[in-house]
């Protein structure tokens, strides 16, 4: 007996056999959605980076090869906003990976109150990022801002200081409010890594003599490498893309001071709607943040 | 209600060939076992059945229907899971009638049938309870049930009582024997249980590496192995075997190891006429024994005992033959202690010799 | 092994005095980073709230006012009521700022722009769901061609930041007639939310056994039926983590809205609270209030939810 179906009718027939007629069906939605409003404008934004697309003469729109890029690459004014960015980053990822690691080594031992402390620290992560703006910036509102006002009467300054104003501060500023608003979900990812440590780890450090120190080092860090790097690379693309404060606390300023490479791409599109550029330099972040993301994809892309 | 036919049926997973050219008819209302050590292929051959995995090469018949591409749903199919695999949301009784529900079964005839399957499998009491709340042995009946119920034209079991200890397991046996003499229905079970195997089947599949290596009745295949795998498979404790050569001699054709001889019957020699000077392995089950005052070169062995397993109602006896370990199985006339010397007569029309190179039977299949 | 030895060794009394000692210690350590962490976390929003209840007078006082001297509503009541008030001398001295009133004519604009965000916010929800859950599955249980490519195209469309993405978004919402109407954050947020959804899901279903599938579809249930029937059901906590996800990232969301909204037929909660803030002549104390009233929704789902949102990472982001 040879097979009832044979060449192209048997490939057909496996090929669109009852298992992949219900996948096509169960993905052709969300396919469909992520084509219009992720894959067509992730390519459309490529394809303009290519022009001199400029809305402020929308008839003439050459076709410049690289240029684009070459403009933005050779111009200082990216550079110093891509220095910016890096500090920003740096600066805020280092305060998350330090105090999630904090609060959640306490988070992950049991005391009373432990759930209504883990229940708050979500307040932070639930609110808009406006919301987080207009917080700090009046915290940081060197008139009658609540920071002046606790330093004053703690007797650390004795006159009101201007904050986000002074050049030197605003980075740190910013990331601080960041920062406030990040670290929930770093602590929550990293703690929920620390639960995946088994016990009897411990328990058989513990036998062989190992202090709590030891076991901190030995066992609870070797063992939430992934966690921290996951969060690592989470919060790093996070920093590097981050508009939302600047635009709410600083506006890029004072003077250039908080201008940083996503506030750049903003001022570069919608304010001299230039979008060949502006394309081009997002196209720039968005390597950058592949080439972060292609890390991330790989460790949790393996688990699928 | 349905014959099953595997028309060079070959299944890979990326590169590993699970099964390969599987060749097989299971006949209908019979209780068909696969039987292979673990990842020989048999939890992929049920589903290949149930429709469950999509074969790479070949062809599936249901009676003379092709079915390669018919998804188990509408395949008349029922399963009994190695994990059991209950629905942790739904009660004792919702399992059981689910695959009913979902055939569109009205709520009385539900009813009466999940209520009839809990009564045979004495679960009426755990109908309205979730599994979680269930121990192993009752989560297999629901499991039993859950196929029970839908009356199927083919029942499918993939290890289902490899989670329970050994006394259920032995009880279950009997019931699942039961279910199939009352169900009437085609059963392929799959185990690496021997004796599951040899208690439950009509005819016994032995599978390893994906190529079937022989089908028989139990009897067939226990008495008369084609390979020497099947031969040291079965059996507990396992067949002895000895490594040595096949020479002629004035008794005909001898099988030679150092100083131990073992003479064949007269038919027997005949076979292994053509084989004289070949490497052989020589099989001896344990049972194969008596015991008997002397010493009779070619026809027993003797030696000293070294060590000597009670088992009740019997005993195991140890002795090293020519440098190979062997157990024989003795009743319990004499107690036998370890540096006893004791001759054993060779039941010798069953005795199984292996080809060396081939590890084929020279003397069946 | 040398270490083991030694454990043995000490007296078993030294043991306990020892473990009681630093368990005082422990407790006291706990207790002060508690209170740090609490304080760390709450007193922002504290600050934010009290302002909120201060009038303009109170507001600007130096050393600033920790908890309101003289508590005010009104504040809230310029949002949520300003719409009934008649326009009197009174009310219109509110609207100008030369005349000393801090509280801007478009504060009548919070509510219904809480109205269209909850929308947005809703609409997104169920729209993952639906768009989501069978993508999940599938590429949780199905083993079809390009399951892998999938996967990864879709946790890929999330790599590219916003902000790269406004300009199509943009042309794609002109070319659909959608400017400055709700469906263009409704379809735009589709593209920030849906990949995290579908990876939760993903991750959950895949982390139910095989098996179980495979029960259903031998009892008779269709890929769709073994979905509905077998899947949703167990999957519930993750739904509700990723629902919550959802509607959390839509209700918050800025630079999107910031870009495709004009007007207040479709202007969400935090344009309108950000407008506020870049006016020199609004009251911070009206701002604040604005910012409570914007926080408040989103915190109250959070902690409603609170063990939904550990359990859906747990089984998404770090499953062992
Ligand atoms: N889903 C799968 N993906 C890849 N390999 C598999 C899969 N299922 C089974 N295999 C492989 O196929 C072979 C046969 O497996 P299986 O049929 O489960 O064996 P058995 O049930 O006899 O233990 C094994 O080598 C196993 O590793
Ligand atoms: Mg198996």
């Amino acid at each position: 007996m040879s097979g009832f179906y044979t060449g192209l009718k048997y490939t057909l027939a496996r090929r669109f056999n009852y298992e992949a007629r219900s996948a096509g069906l169960f993905l052709f939605p969300v396919m469909s959605v992520l084509a219009v409003v992720a894959v067509f404008p992730i390519l459309y934004s490529l394809y303009t980076s290519f022009f001199n697309l400029k809305l402020t003469r929308p008839h003439r729109v050459p076709f410049v090869w690289f240029d684009n890029y070459v403009k933005v690459l050779s111009d200082e004014l990216f550079w110093e906003s891509v220095m910016r960015t890096v500090s920003f980053t740096v600066m805020s990822v280092v305060a998350i990976l330090i105090l999630a690691l904090f609060i959640a080594l306490l988070l992950n031992e049991s005391f009373h109150g432990r759930r209504f402390i883990s229940a708050m620290i979500l307040i932070p992560w639930a609110i808009p990022t406006v919301a987080n703006g207009l917080l700090w910036k009046w915290i940081y509102d060197s008139g009658y801002g609540a920071l002046n006002g606790l330093l004053l009467q703690l007797g650390l300054i004795d006159k009101y200081v201007v904050w986000l104003g002074d050049p030197d501060k605003t980075i740190p500023l910013i990331a601080n409010a960041f920062v406030w608003k990040e670290v929930p979900l770093a602590a929550i990812l990293i703690l929920v890594t620390m639960k995946s440590i088994p016990v009897d780890l411990y328990q058989a450090a513990r036998v062989d003599g190992a202090n709590l120190l030891q076991r901190f080092v030995h066992i609870t860090l070797p063992s939430l490498k992934p966690g921290f790097m996951l969060v690592m690379i989470y919060e790093t693309m996070m920093a590097i893309r981050h508009f939302d404060l600047f635009f709410l606390l600083t506006e890029g300023g004072p003077a250039d001071a908080s201008h940083v490479l996503s506030w750049q791409i903003y001022v570069e599109t919608f304010r001299n709607l230039s979008f060949g550029t502006g394309s081009a330099m997002s196209y720039i972040l968005a390597l950058v943040t592949f080439a972060l993301a292609y890390a991330i994809i790989k460790m949790l892309g393996r688990r699928i | 209600m349905a014959r099953i036919l595997f028309d060079n049926v070959t299944k890979y997973y990326a590169s590993v060939k699970a099964v390969d050219n599987l060749n097989l008819e299971i006949k209908d209302k019979e209780f068909l076992v696969l039987l292979g050590p673990s990842g020989c292929g048999k939890t992929t051959t049920l589903n290949m059945i149930a429709g469950l995995e999509e074969l790479s090469k070949g062809d599936i018949y249901f009676d003379q229907q092709i079915v390669n591409f018919m998804p188990p749903h509408i395949r008349d199919v029922a399963m009994v899971f190695q994990s059991y695999a209950l629905y942790p949301h739904k009660n004792v009784f919702e399992n059981i009638g689910f695959g009913l529900k979902m055939r569109k079964y009205d709520t009385a005839e539900i009813d009466r049938r999940v209520r009839d399957a809990a009564e045979r499998l004495h679960i009426e009491h755990l109908l309205d309870r979730l599994p979680s709340q269930l121990s192993g042995g009752q989560r297999q009946r629901v499991a039993l049930g859950r196929a029970m119920v839908r009356q199927p034209s083919v029942f499918l079991m993939d290890e289902p009582l490899s989670n329970l200890d050994a006394a259920l397991r032995i009880s279950m046996r009997a019931e699942i024997k039961q279910l199939h003499h009352s169900m009437q229905t085609t059963f392929v079970y799959v185990t690496h249980d021997q004796a599951e195997a040899l208690t439950l089947a009509d005819r016994i599949v032995v599978m390893k590496d994906g190529v079937v290596q022989q089908i028989g009745s139990p009897d067939e295949i226990y008495e008369r192995p084609e390979n020497l795998f099947v031969g040291s498979f079965l059996g507990n404790p396992p067949i002895n075997l000895l490594v040595g050569e096949l020479v002629s001699d004035n008794a005909g054709v001898i099988f030679q190891k150092g100083r131990f001889k073992m003479e064949f019957q007269e038919e027997i020699s005949t076979k292994l006429q053509p084989h004289i000077g070949k490497s052989v392995t020589l099989g001896i089950r344990p049972e194969d024994v008596n015991e008997q005052g002397a010493a009779v070169p070619g026809l027993s062995v003797s030696g000293t005992v070294n060590t000597v397993l009670p088992m009740g109602s019997e005993q195991y006896v140890s002795m090293t033959i020519e440098g190979t370990e062997a157990f024989f199985r003795l009743g319990k006339e004499h107690k036998h202690k370890g540096g006893d010397n004791i001759s054993l007569d060779i039941n010798r029309n069953r005795l199984h010799v292996f080809d060396q190179e081939t590890e084929r039977s020279l003397l069946w299949g | 092994m040398t270490l083991q030895s030694t454990k043995f060794s000490v007296p078993s009394e030294k043991w306990k005095y020892k473990s009681k000692r630093s368990e005082r210690t422990r407790s006291a350590v706990i207790f002060i980073a508690s209170i740090f962490l609490l304080i760390y976390v709450l007193a922002p929003v504290g600050w934010l709230l009290s302002s909120s209840f201060q009038s303009e007078a109170e507001i600007v006082s130096v050393p600033p006012h920790w908890l309101p001297h003289e508590p005010t509503m009104e504040n809230f009541n310029a949002i949520f009521f300003q719409e009934f008030e008649e326009v009197t001398y009174e009310t219109r001295r509110k609207v100008d700022p030369a005349a000393g009133g801090y509280i801007p004519s478009t504060a009548k604009d919070l509510l219904p722009s809480m109205w269209n965000s909850f929308i947005i916010s809703v609409a997104v929800v169920i729209l993952n769901l639906v768009v989501g859950v069978p993508a999940a599955y599938a590429m949780a249980k199905i083993r079809f061609w390009g399951r892998q490519a999938s996967v990864y195209t879709i946790l890929t469309t999330r790599v590219i930041p916003d902000i790269a993405l406004v300009v199509p978004f943009f042309l794609v919402i002109k070319n659909l007639g959608l400017l400055d109407h709700v469906m263009s954050l409704i379809i735009t947020y589709l593209a920030i939310t849906v990949p995290f959804t579908v990876f939760i899901l993903v991750s959950y279903f895949e982390s139910l056994p095989d098996e179980l599938d495979k029960a259903a579809r031998v009892d008779g249930c269709s890929r769709l039926q073994t979905l509905i029937q077998v899947f949703l059901p167990l999957a519930r906590p993750s739904l509700v983590a990723v629902m919550l996800f959802a509607f959390l990232t839509s209700w918050n969301e800025f630079l999107l809205a910031l870009m495709f909204t004009q007007t207040i037929a479709s202007q969400t909660l935090p344009i309108i609270v950000a407008s506020f803030t870049s006016d020199f002549t609004i009251s911070f104390s009206f701002i604040n209030a604005a910012g409570v009233v914007a926080i408040i929704p989103p915190v109250i789902l959070a902690l409603f939810f609170e063990r939904y949102i550990v359990s859906g990472l747990t089984a998404g982001a770090v499953k062992g």
